[in-house]
């Protein structure tokens, strides 16, 4: 998790090579769940940002909003992002289609009473909602959170637009879209994929006495090194066709 | 994607009858009969059904609104092809607003047999909550047309409602004072990953583990929502819920 901005040239760098990596994965045949956590990832790395998430829609009315990625998996981000499907930045920039840009919450507590002073009991100042945006529609948003305070710097504010689309194609192209119905067959699959997760994260956090950020680790981890798709490998372990003792003993020595 | 307010809740009644129902008589197949019947007011649709299923050759219609959508229905589980197997299958809504153009390529067998039926428009989705497999709710029109985002997100709650109901119906949660079964927060993550939990520690499959922590949130007086919690936090060990 980088905490300075790296300068010029160096950031230049790696967004050129996030982008390459993020294309080269776009053309093949990809798991969505392991591409935008990959996402999230480079969020962190290339913005000047301690978090990242993806929000999308439920398709279920405006208040409801679910989790699809996040740059880590602890429990406590997860819940600053799941807040927000009452109030905050990402509800509001799903429902504007509006980026919504927040330099320092201290002064937005009055603005979001419930959402801000949790943000702020966990150490982010700074919290920013870029919208995913598909033709006039607001499919979700990217949350970004920040220690300090400070505005996005505009280049930053560039790039996270265009991780933001990239994300939006990721969920979209996973399947070619033929019908203009995809969409909801896509939304709808991606918050399923993400419910698998979860679930197979409570399982490897049992087998192996991990925390959920570890489990996720582990999970990804075993889906690389045997080439599967996460989603795959997330829906075998709640399934029972594959034994978390497997994953977890593959795991190297357990982070 | 913004609703005016009021849209959803045209379901409230529904919920209502649906309660009703559980209360009466416990049983799945009343709930689904309502529910399709909603369904058929609310949206622009002729039939509705509601399907049963598993990975292995189990199916059921639990309920069909009419003949031409049981025949649908029966037409997909005897050639196992077709927008409502595949909506199961591959765990995404199969949304067909003009059947004619598209299902020759995707479903051969289920397009021969569904020349000569009144069917232009097929909106198939998964009853499930991620690796826990229900079945599907099939809708279906007799003109070809798509559905608004309002209608797609009526829909789709009564999916989140059908689900709800069948799982409480399978874990016998039907008792008590009626409203269990709703209080399942199908999108909160830490319900996903105590779910998990469970299947670890009592090595028991996913619907069953769910069933238990439901069933330890009912007898303890407690929403499920917190039970989850305390599970992903330690604060209880999931062995508390093997009875």
């Amino acid at each position: 998790m980088s905490s300075t901005t790296p300068i010029g040239e160096q950031r230049e760098a790696r967004l050129l090579a996030a982008f390459v990596r993020l294309a080269d994965t776009l053309v093949d045949d990809y798991d969505m769940a392991d591409l935008l956590h990959e996402l999230a990832q480079h969020c962190v790395e290339i913005l000047d940002v301690a978090a990242a998430g993806l929000l999308l829609s439920t398709q279920r009315g405006t208040e409801s909003l679910q989790v699809l990625a996040s740059s880590t998996e602890q429990t406590r981000l997860l819940e600053l992002f799941q807040l927000q499907t009452n109030e905050g930045p990402c509800l509001e920039c799903v429902r504007t289609g509006e980026a919504i840009l927040v330099p320092d919450l201290t002064v937005a507590i009055e603005r979001w009473p419930r959402f801000a002073p949790e943000a702020l009991r966990e150490g982010f100042v700074q919290v920013h909602a870029l919208p995913l945006r598909l033709r006039g529609e607001t499919i979700g948003a990217l949350n970004l959170f920040g220690r300090r305070p400070g505005p996005l710097p505009e280049q930053d504010l560039r790039a996270a637009r265009a991780l933001a689309d990239t994300a939006t194609i990721g969920i979209l192209q996973e399947r070619a879209i033929h019908r203009g119905e995809v969409l909801t067959e896509q939304l709808q699959y991606a918050l399923h994929s993400r419910v698998v997760i979860e679930q197979a994260k409570g399982v490897l956090a049992q087998a192996g006495d991990l925390d959920m950020d570890q489990s996720f680790q582990v999970l990804r981890a075993y889906a690389r090194s045997h080439n599967s798709r996460l989603s795959e490998v997330a829906h075998q372990l709640v399934s029972g066709a594959l034994r978390p003792q497997i994953v977890l003993a593959s795991a190297p020595a357990a982070t | 994607m913004t609703h005016p307010p009021g849209q959803f809740e045209s379901l409230g009644p529904v919920r209502a009858a649906i309660t009703a129902a559980l209360l009466d008589q416990a049983s799945g197949v009343e709930v689904v009969r309502r529910l399709c019947q909603a369904c058929v007011e609310l949206l622009p649709v002729d039939g509705a059904s509601v399907s049963v299923m598993s990975d292995s050759d189990y199916r059921e219609t639990l309920y069909a609104s009419d003949e031409v959508i049981a025949h649908i229905e029966a037409v997909q589980f005897t050639l196992g092809e077709g927008p409502c197997y595949e909506a199961f299958h591959g765990g995404r809504p199969v949304l067909v607003p003009d059947l004619a153009a598209a299902v020759a390529l995707s479903w051969p067998l289920f397009a021969a047999e569904m020349v000569d039926q009144p069917v232009a428009a097929v909106f198939a989705f998964p009853l499930q909550s991620g690796a826990i497999r229900i079945g599907a709710m099939d809708l279906y029109r007799r003109t070809p047309g798509w559905l608004s985002a309002e209608q797609v997100a009526i829909a789709l709650h009564a999916v989140d409602i059908a689900t709800l109901a069948l799982l409480a119906a399978q874990a016998g949660t039907l008792d008590g004072d009626g409203q269990a079964w709703a209080d399942l927060p199908l999108h909160r993550e830490q319900v996903h990953q105590a779910t998990g939990m469970v299947i670890a520690a009592l090595e028991i499959p996913a619907a069953q583990a769910l069933a238990r922590l439901r069933g330890y949130a009912f007898s303890a007086g407690r929403l499920v929502d917190d039970v989850a919690r305390d599970l992903v936090a330690r604060r209880i060990s999931p062995y508390d819920l093997d009875p």
